[in-house]
């Protein structure tokens, strides 16, 4: 049953980018407001050991992934490259970096689960 | 709580939103660079400035982008001698607004690279939705 | 779709009491044997049930999907789980019935 423990991490691993898009698209629309702190999430690693395994679906009015009790903290970074004048700490440059990371990261994970899942079902099928 | 994704989408359409106010306050600062009074020793046009402040998003705690304010720039005007001028006051002096062009250009790069920025997210995002239902897609 | 789990159901019933019966024949012969295809039969039952329960959960996330409540991926987990245990019931059942059609064959 080693795949389902595959999509599980998957799984863990997109939600969690998906996450921090959110966040680095909030820093970047916040580029030039005054006052505004760059923010970022805690990297994956630290919060893949907190959240628990959880099982597949109990009731049949669950959605499976329990996106609430795997939201990844959100954390202050304070090693932005440069602070400006209105106290705005976004650097673009910086943020469009990080953007593209995640943008990689997703790809190769929905290409990891596309394959695993055809593998899944080519198992299945082949045989008589 | 909101999907992500959409919050990205969300965030990214409201940046393009705030850069696009910029712009426009910017190109008219440009178009009315020498606009002056109608009147003898009225004051001519005055820059308009534009401040942003961050609106949390209650349902995922991002902070999206809103237009705080349009306001004046409270800098003196610049004075220059034309006594042919329907503005010029009585010693032949007329009040020029304080429009920076050089000022203006950058701000316009600024504004331009914010909003490239912005767009880059959205286009990010949209291809990160497309790869997720991608998946169900297929032999 | 839930037909076909409703058939392995079936299938699994039949091959159950043919086997069970065989078993019965068996014991006759030889000391009484572990009731293994009862146990089997339960497993059986449960995957499938448990197969049905994954479809459902699929169905109800795509619904959610379209009305807009659930996120695009938890639309996606549920729908690719549900086309997984879909297949994975489809072999088992294919799998019964070819065991039942042997055994069916077997002289007695």
């Amino acid at each position: 049953m080693g795949d389902i423990y595959l999509f599980d991490v998957a799984s863990r691993q997109a939600q969690w980018l998906a996450v921090r898009q959110a966040t680095i698209s909030s820093n970047i629309a916040n580029a030039n407001t005054p006052g505004f702190k760059a923010k970022d999430v805690e990297p994956f690693s630290k919060v893949f050991d907190q959240t628990q395994l959880t099982m597949a679906a109990t009731d049949k009015g669950h959605l499976g992934f329990d996106a609430v009790h795997a939201k990844p903290a959100k954390v202050k970074k304070t090693d932005s490259w440069d602070v400006m004048h209105s106290g705005n700490s976004v650097s673009v440059e910086q943020e469009m970096m990080k953007a593209g990371e995640i943008g990689r990261e997703y790809s190769l994970n929905t290409s990891i689960v596309k394959s695993f899942h055809r593998m899944l079902l080519a198992s299945t099928r082949s045989g008589q | 709580m909101i999907d992500p994704l959409q919050a990205s989408s969300r965030l990214a359409g409201a940046g393009l939103e705030a850069q696009s106010m910029r712009l426009r306050i910017v190109s008219e600062n440009i178009a009315n660079a020498q606009s002056t009074g109608k009147t003898a020793g009225s004051d001519p046009y005055a820059r308009k400035t534009i401040t942003f402040r961050s609106e949390l998003d209650r349902a995922l705690d991002t902070a999206s982008v809103k237009v705080k304010e349009i306001g004046i720039d409270q800098a003196p005007f610049r004075v220059e001698y034309d006594p042919g001028n329907p503005a010029a006051d009585e010693n032949g002096y007329v009040k020029m607004p304080n429009v920076n062009m050089l000022v203006e250009m950058a701000d316009m790069r600024e504004a331009n690279r914010s909003y490239e920025a912005n767009l880059q997210m959205m286009k990010q995002t949209r291809s990160m939705i497309s790869s997720l239902i991608d998946l169900l897609r297929g032999a | 779709m839930l037909e076909a789990i409703s058939s392995i159901t079936s299938a699994i019933d039949k091959a159950n009491t043919l086997s069970s019966t065989r078993a019965v024949q068996a014991t006759r012969l030889a000391p009484a044997a572990p009731s293994q295809s009862v146990d089997f039969g339960d497993i059986m039952v449960q995957v499938a049930s448990n197969a049905a329960q994954t479809l459902r959960a699929g169905e109800s996330a795509a619904i959610a999907g379209i009305q807009g409540k659930a996120s695009v991926q938890q639309v996606v987990e549920a729908v690719m789980s549900a086309e997984q245990a879909l297949q994975t019931a489809i072999a088992i059942r294919d799998k019964v019935v070819a065991a039942y059609q042997e055994i069916s064959r077997m002289a007695i």
